[in-house]
């Protein structure tokens, strides 16, 4: 028994010296001293600031989520872009309850609301994970960790992409918010909170860093599937000179010409064959798609981005499995399967007839609308059956093959693509820019509507070529895909002007107040940074 | 009295040690009787032993002994529980009578942290109760045994389920973003006290009749010595032991149960359902069944259970041994719910050296086999009544009915059916406590040391065949989850105590130590999906065409020092100061250390001489204060380290092509973090008295309490641009809780035949937030609530109580009836314009009651009678409020037809009071008192009187939960954090048992 005293004691004695150590690393992640060892971590942090647009954190379809202001699903980066740039207008309606969603169409959104909160924190996470990026990619940082000379020259090409990608989300931010806080990869993790930038200087931010990456990024028509390159670079200049106007009161229509010429005249590009086609699983092989968020049924996983548009347009007959249209039963027959390559809808988008009425329905095959069971006028909103929807999105191929996955679709998201290209090259030359001209302008629009006719029955007179036009051709050719409530406000329609089912939150559409032009800054980024200003109006 | 027959075993080495001592030259027979002071009977079963040999018996029924004291012996020592230990010296007679004092209640031993203090000499506020006073019934975790027996701790069980975990509040919760929980230390060994795979109640390992006693340590200076875990006060269980020189004794106690399902839920019957279609949806009528399906019936059943434990117990001089098993079965009152467990326990104990050396060893757990049912009790209040359970046409579904359409609710039935939710856990602790006593040359230092462990593994599988999940209504056919969990904690502390009187009126007691613990868990498994077959259950996960498996394994670790000092003077000024410096790898180097000291004075006024005169009728009084600081750190790892995460396969990124096969790239994303992220400090000041009338006949406490809590561990949105994600884990805030407690202990009556206690307490408790940095005005919603995506119904707000509602305030008519939306969503004709401003919306919502409670009530009476005994607890809450979900969610009338095109929904009958159309997720109308007095349990037994030989038995019949009194509308006003949405429900319980001690 001594024996076990004293060993007990000098065993003792060994686990108090031992057992201090209070420097534990993490098991579940690594930290940048690890990661960085591993020279091919470069690739996965820039692919990771990518997918801030595509996914909502390190589990797919959901988990270990990026931010959690909101819940995670919601969350999505392409989702609040989308339903920010399209509910508020004429172009979709949505009938669920959420709160703060409803407000979204009536255009009685205040700060509080949870879903101009998500849309804020992804801009900026996307930005600070860039910054993040551009610090981490330092050359000071490579040499440091003698990083080998070929990886070295992939980092030259991701810092531009990273570049970019802030770009992006700042247009975005300028574009949604205006006065927006404005911080670089110079100002260091956990530093003083950043400062409101004006609009304007936000604006001359993503200018002067578009021009430094012009030459920097891959050229175009080079660079992987999924990564930008340069006509990504020249479509981004296009968007942000095409509204500078709204942005600093300057019109630069010239510039956007400039740059539309650039994407044209690469002679990388051609429209697809078949419009409906750009929207299905194989649009990745189209020639008209400039840059696309790519998603994957089985690899890109979100309750965002494609799966949200094409799950929350499908309700009503589309998905009552048990009848086809014409109302005969398939008891083993699962049509919503078998037409749009999803397991069922979420019943929540339509559209207005406001967009409905801007189409010859029977000649123009963007109409792409479900009307079996559906009415054109909404009465409710929260009621699916009210106002057509829209079956623009889905998860088949161009040969009616399903996708991978029945929640996922393979269908990537066509963020710039070449009749936007057009579109936009002819709306500069009707705002008076120059460097184009309107006989190219007016063939650039023929195009595109002969494809949509398949003849050359919808195509245009010069005298018909008008501003108003365009924003009208705008909504035929590209309603959907994010870029209306830019447009309108562009052409001072979305709020003090312009009317359309349910504005307003009345079924008839009333005007809305124009500090609704922009977003606030929500009400939890107020208390935290006392340096901003909110939004004036709200 | 309640009188044990025991009756001494013999047990293979005493017996062996009898014999040699019988053979042993000039031993004497001695006899006697060993008597109760106040009957003047015989005591069964009293210790007669001899000192420092093994020889030893026990008194029999009448109370008397025979003993050989061997050669050169010349004491005996008598010993019996509740009574003094006495030696007394053998004169020349061989007759020795001995009249037992009883056990002075203040000199009854009370365990805190890292040793034990006289009740009468304890500073903090400390509660004891004992294997008498626990509830009982079908109990299956410890903590049940505690509810409603001490004042200012709330357990709240999470749901009806057999075994369920449960929630404690110690004097309220002082975090938000941490745990709020206590500390659990079982036998010297500080428990991780999280749930796990497999498993429920993460201390369903300790079998509840294994427990001797529970010490609750509220105040800051009892807990301060647990430093960084003590913030939310400590729960100390102290099981059963060996007891030297202790006759053998073997224990059985059994018991068969019954439960039921009660409750009336608050949904359309079928006949009601179809007249309501019939008004709000007559172009749905097609839709309607030819059914009367009460779905609540349907997955409900009468559920049956037992319960069995055994123990042996023994001592010789030196050494003392118990070893338990125990078996209970229980199935849950929703089908497919059940839980069996399989639990042991050992201690042995044993003295060297003269007494020098004390080891003492414990080893103990269990297995448990959980059944878990497959939670879709939410599909019962809104499925069609209409509808019929089979329809033995759809064989897709294994013959259920269902809509085969994965927008519509699932038929609840198939799902208790065909799911399979299996868990398996085994969790076992030990620890060798070995302590040395310097005797000879420092009298009074002791050392201690422990060494222990806590190690669980869990497994779970769940199985959902293809007949339940296919393609009709999912992208997946059938599903087979597995997940299995490794926790092992390794313990060692060491402490030295140093006890000596310094002349006659000062005494001091030193503690001083190291503790070091460590906690590795390690969780893995897979999802396999697309079955190919049904055939193997969850074993059939090779039949699966995918699977996606997952493994994570974490680390933490706790190194303490502590210290403590009691210094006495006079036996009636007491002082205790104490400190514990603890690192936590959960903070980064510049924080990783904390400091929580404490100090506690306390004054026995009864020992003053001027105070002799008072004795009549204050049989005792003392006074005490104390003041301390307490930390958490019950936080995720690393939340202060700059660190990358990788993505797993289904968030990769496409990066062009190989070979025409796209490439995905596996992202790491840096993660938010802040370094200066640190403990959570609550500050605590108590004040208290004890007191006891009537020799000791009725004893009380009364104590005020306010705890501050300070750097609030709570995540917040941060500024963007200054971190990596938009809400990060930090300190900011503060907290109060401050209150009032009562308790009160004593016999209403006490004879020879017939006695009856009873002890009762209440505390009120008032929780405020005072101060949350950067959040001032607005406050942050909490309290997420089913119905639409991201709707909360609760704010954490400076000034209020923590998770207030935070809602619209209802307009009612002049009948009463709240005013309806009348199918416009016009929120000023339905809600008060609260701030005035001429129009409502979301800045109209304002903090209304919440759901912690004012006052927490428990009565428990024991009343004995000769042979029998009828014993009950009564607990109540008031002030505590609860949101109605199902109410909420269930009660418009919309609801019937929002997916009609598909299926009708059936709806709660608030909406016939309500006449809401559209959900009114924020009115108050949701909002209900849920005070309540509960009768937990009712038991008579009763002891036979005349049992052959020394064995004793008793029967008896428990009612649980027989009837609570509340004006809540939904089926139960307990409800955790206030949001009442399809919980387990309870059930009432009926226990039929017997106990038999040999």
């Amino acid at each position: 028994m001594k024996f076990i005293f004293k060993s007990s004691v000098i065993a003792f004695m060994f686990l108090v010296g031992a057992c201090t150590n209070l420097d534990l690393q993490p098991t579940n992640s690594v930290t940048a001293e690890v990661l960085f060892k591993d020279e091919s971590s470069y690739r996965a942090f820039i692919a990771r600031v990518y997918a801030g647009l595509a996914v909502t954190g390190q589990t797919g379809p959901a988990g270990n989520a990026d931010i959690s202001s909101l819940d995670e699903g919601f969350s999505n980066y392409l989702r609040q872009y989308w339903q920010l740039q399209e509910v508020t207008t004429d172009e979709a309606v949505i009938g669920w309850g959420d709160e703060g969603l409803p407000d979204l169409h009536n255009h009685t959104w205040t700060p509080a609301n949870q879903f101009l909160r998500a849309m804020y924190y992804r801009i900026f996470y996307q930005v600070s994970i860039a910054n993040e990026f551009l610090r981490e990619t330092t050359d000071e940082k490579l040499d440091a960790r003698a990083v080998s000379t070929a990886v070295r020259n992939d980092i030259k090409s991701y810092r531009a992409e990273a570049r970019f990608l802030r770009a992006l989300s700042y247009w975005h931010g300028v574009d949604l918010i205006g006065n927006i806080p404005f911080y670089t990869e110079t100002s260091g993790f956990g530093a003083e909170p950043p400062a409101q930038a004006t609009r304007a200087e936000v604006y001359s931010f993503i200018e002067r860093e578009l021009t430094d990456i012009e030459n920097a990024i891959s050229a175009p028509g080079t660079a992987d599937y999924g990564r930008a390159d340069r006509a990504a670079v020249w479509m981004l200049q296009a968007n942000l000179y095409l509204n500078a106007k709204v942005y600093t009161g300057a019109d630069r229509s010239t510039e956007c010409i400039a740059a539309c010429k650039k994407v044209i005249d690469s002679g990388l590009y051609n429209l697809q064959d078949n419009w409906r086609d750009l929207f299905k699983t194989d649009n990745n092989l189209s020639k008209e798609i400039i840059f696309a968020i790519p998603f994957d049924g089985l690899s890109t996983q979100t309750w965002g981005g494609m799966t949200y548009l094409v799950h929350a347009p499908l309700g009503g007959k589309m998905v009552d499995n048990n009848k086809d249209d014409t109302g005969v039963e398939y008891p083993n027959k699962d049509e919503a399967q078998q037409r749009y390559g999803v397991n069922g809808g979420w019943s929540g988008l339509r559209t207005t007839s406001a967009l409905v009425n801007r189409f010859d329905v029977l000649a123009d095959e963007r109409a792409n609308f479900y009307t079996d069971g559906q009415t054109k006028d909404i009465a409710t909103i929260t009621n699916f059956a009210d106002g057509y929807a829209v079956q623009k999105f889905t998860n088949v191929s161009s040969d009616g093959i399903a996708g991978a996955d029945l929640n996922h679709p393979d269908t990537d998201f066509p963020m710039f693509r070449l009749a936007d290209t057009y579109l936009m090259y002819a709306e500069a030359v009707l705002r008076g820019g120059t460097g184009g001209d309107r006989a190219a302008a007016l063939g650039y629009v023929n195009a595109i509507r002969t494809r949509a006719y398949n003849s050359a029955g919808g195509n245009i007179t010069d005298a018909q070529l008008t501003l108003d036009f365009i924003l009208d051709e705008r909504s035929r050719e590209l309603y959907w895909e994010g870029h209306r409530r830019t447009d309108l406000i562009r052409y001072n329609q979305f709020t003090e002007n312009g009317l359309w089912p349910f504005k307003g939150g009345v079924e008839a559409g009333k005007t809305t107040e124009s500090f609704r032009n922009l977003f606030p800054i929500p009400t939890s980024e107020l208390l935290s940074n006392k340096k901003l200003t909110q939004i004036s109006g709200y | 009295m309640m009188q044990n027959l025991q009756q001494k075993l013999s047990f293979a080495l005493v017996c062996f040690l009898l014999l040699c001592g019988t053979m042993a030259y000039g031993q004497r027979q001695i006899t006697g009787k060993v008597s109760d002071p106040e009957t003047g009977e015989g005591l069964i079963g009293a210790t007669v032993a001899v000192p420092g040999t093994t020889t030893g018996t026990a008194t029999d029924v009448e109370g008397n002994y025979r003993i050989t004291l061997p050669a050169g012996a010349t004491k005996l020592r008598f010993s019996y529980t509740g009574f003094t230990e006495s030696i007394v010296e053998v004169g020349a007679s061989n007759v020795v009578n001995m009249t037992m004092q009883p056990v002075d209640a203040l000199d009854e031993v009370v365990v805190i942290g890292y040793g034990t203090v006289k009740k009468g000499d304890a500073t903090g506020a400390v509660n004891a109760i004992s294997e008498k006073t626990f509830n009982k019934g079908a109990i299956v975790s410890p903590q049940q045994l505690l509810a409603g027996k001490i004042a200012g701790v709330s357990i709240t069980p999470n749901s009806g389920e057999p075994g369920a975990g449960a929630s404690i509040r110690i004097r309220g919760g002082t975090s938000i973003g941490a745990s709020n929980e206590p500390l659990f230390v079982i036998d010297g060994v500080p428990l991780k006290n999280d749930g796990y795979a497999g498993g429920r109640n993460p201390l369903n390992f300790i079998n509840p009749s294994d427990i001797e006693n529970i010490t609750v340590l509220k105040d800051a200076s009892a807990a301060a010595i647990y430093g960084s875990r003590g913030a939310n006060g400590v729960i100390i269980i102290t099981t059963k032991k060996g007891q030297k020189g202790g006759a053998s004794h073997i224990t059985y106690d059994g018991y068969y149960t019954v439960s039921k399902f009660t409750e009336k839920p608050n949904v359309l019957n079928a006949d009601e359902f179809r007249n309501v279609v019939t008004f709000i949806a007559p172009n749905r009528l097609e839709k309607l069944g030819t059914s009367n399906t009460n779905w609540f019936d349907e997955i409900t059943q009468d559920a049956g259970g037992q319960n069995h434990s055994l123990s042996f117990s023994n001592g010789s001089e030196n050494s003392g041994f118990r070893a338990s098993v125990g078996y209970q079965q229980l199935d849950g009152v929703l089908r497919s719910s059940a839980l069996e467990r399989t639990s042991f326990s050992i201690n042995y104990n044993q003295s060297l050296f003269d007494k020098r050396l004390e080891l003492n060893l414990n080893a103990k757990g269990a297995l448990s086999k959980n059944t878990f049912d497959p939670g879709q009790i939410g599909s019962a209040w809104g499925f069609d009544p209409t509808q019929p359970v089979y329809d033995p046409q759809n064989t897709a579904f294994a013959g259920f009915f269902e809509y085969n359409n994965s927008s519509a609710p699932r038929n609840p039935v198939s799902a208790y059916s065909q799911i399979k939710n299996n868990g398996k856990s085994f969790r076992n602790l030990g620890n060798l406590e070995a302590t040395y006593s310097f005797v000879n040359w420092a009298p009074g230092l002791s050392a201690k040391l422990n060494l222990g462990y806590d190690a669980t593994s869990g497994q779970q599988q769940i199985f959902t065949p293809t007949t339940y999940q296919n393609k009709i209504v999912s992208n997946q056919n059938g599903n087979i989850r597995s997940e299995s969990f490794a926790r092992i904690n390794p313990l060692l502390e060491f402490y030295m105590n140093y006890k000596r009187n310094l002349g006659a009126n000062h005494r001091i007691d030193l503690t001083a130590g190291y503790s070091y613990q460590d906690f590795n868990e390690q969780y893995q498994g897979y999802d396999a999906y697309n079955l190919t077959s049904n055939n193997l259950g969850v074993n059939g996960a090779g039949s699966a065409l995918n699977s996606i498996p997952f493994y994570s394994e974490v680390e933490n670790r706790l190194i303490s020092f502590f210290g403590r000092a009691n210094y006495t003077f006079k036996d009636r000024y007491l002082l205790t100061a104490s400190v514990r410096r603890d690192g936590s790898t959960r903070f980064g180097p510049n924080n990783r250390w904390g400091v929580f000291p404490s100090a506690a004075f306390a004054w026995r006024v009864m020992e003053e001489e001027w105070a002799q005169g008072l004795r009549k009728t204050l049989s005792d009084l003392k006074v005490r204060l104390s003041y301390g600081v307490n930390g958490n750190q019950d936080i995720p790892n690393f939340g202060y380290l700059p660190s990358y995460r990788f993505g797993d396969a289904r968030s990769r990124y496409q990066f062009g092509y190989d070979n025409g096969q796209p490439v995905f790239v596996t992202t790491a994303r840096p993660n938010g973090y802040d370094p200066n992220l640190k403990w959570e400090e609550t500050t605590s000041f108590n004040a208290g008295v004890d007191f006891g009338f009537l020799n000791g006949r009725i004893n009380g406490t009364i104590d005020y309490y306010n705890k501050r809590t300070n750097d609030l561990l709570f995540t917040v949105n941060i500024p963007a641009g200054t971190n990596l994600t938009d809400r990060v884990l930090t300190n900011i805030g503060e907290v109060e809780n401050k209150g009032i407690e009562l308790s009160l202990d004593g016999y209403v009556l006490n004879t020879k035949d017939l006695s009856w206690n009873v002890g009762f307490n209440i505390a009120a408790n008032k929780n405020k937030v005072l101060a949350i940095d950067r959040i001032s005005d607005q406050g942050v919603l909490t309290g997420d609530i089913s119905g639409g995506v991201g709707n909360k119904v609760q704010i954490i707000q400076v000034g209020q109580s923590v998770n207030s509602f935070f809602v619209f305030k209802q307009k009612y008519n002049a009948d009463g009836s709240p005013v309806a939306d009348n199918g416009t969503n016009d929120l000023a004709a339905m809600y008060e314009d609260v701030n005035g401003d001429g129009k409502v919306n979301d800045s109209d919502k304002r903090p209304f009651k919440k759901p912690a409670a004012d006052l927490l009530i428990g009565v428990t009476s024991t009343f004995d009678y000769k042979g029998f005994d009828l014993t009950f607890t009564l607990r109540g809450n008031a002030g505590n409020y609860v949101y109605n979900n199902n109410a909420s969610v269930g009660g418009y009338f919309n609801r019937v037809n929002e997916r009609g095109d598909v299926f009708l929904n059936n709806i709660h009958t608030s909406a016939l009071v309500t006449k809401f159309q559209a959900p009114q997720y924020f009115s108050d109308y949701y909002v209900e008192d849920a005070s309540f007095l509960r009768l937990d349990n009712i038991t008579l037994g009763y002891t036979l009187p005349k049992m052959p030989g020394k064995s004793t038995l008793r029967l008896y019949a428990t009612a649980q939960n027989p009837v609570v009194w509340t004006r809540y509308s939904g089926l139960n006003p307990e409800v955790n954090n206030g949001i009442d949405n399809n919980p387990y429900p309870w059930s009432r319980t009926f226990v039929f048992g017997l106990s038999l001690g040999l």
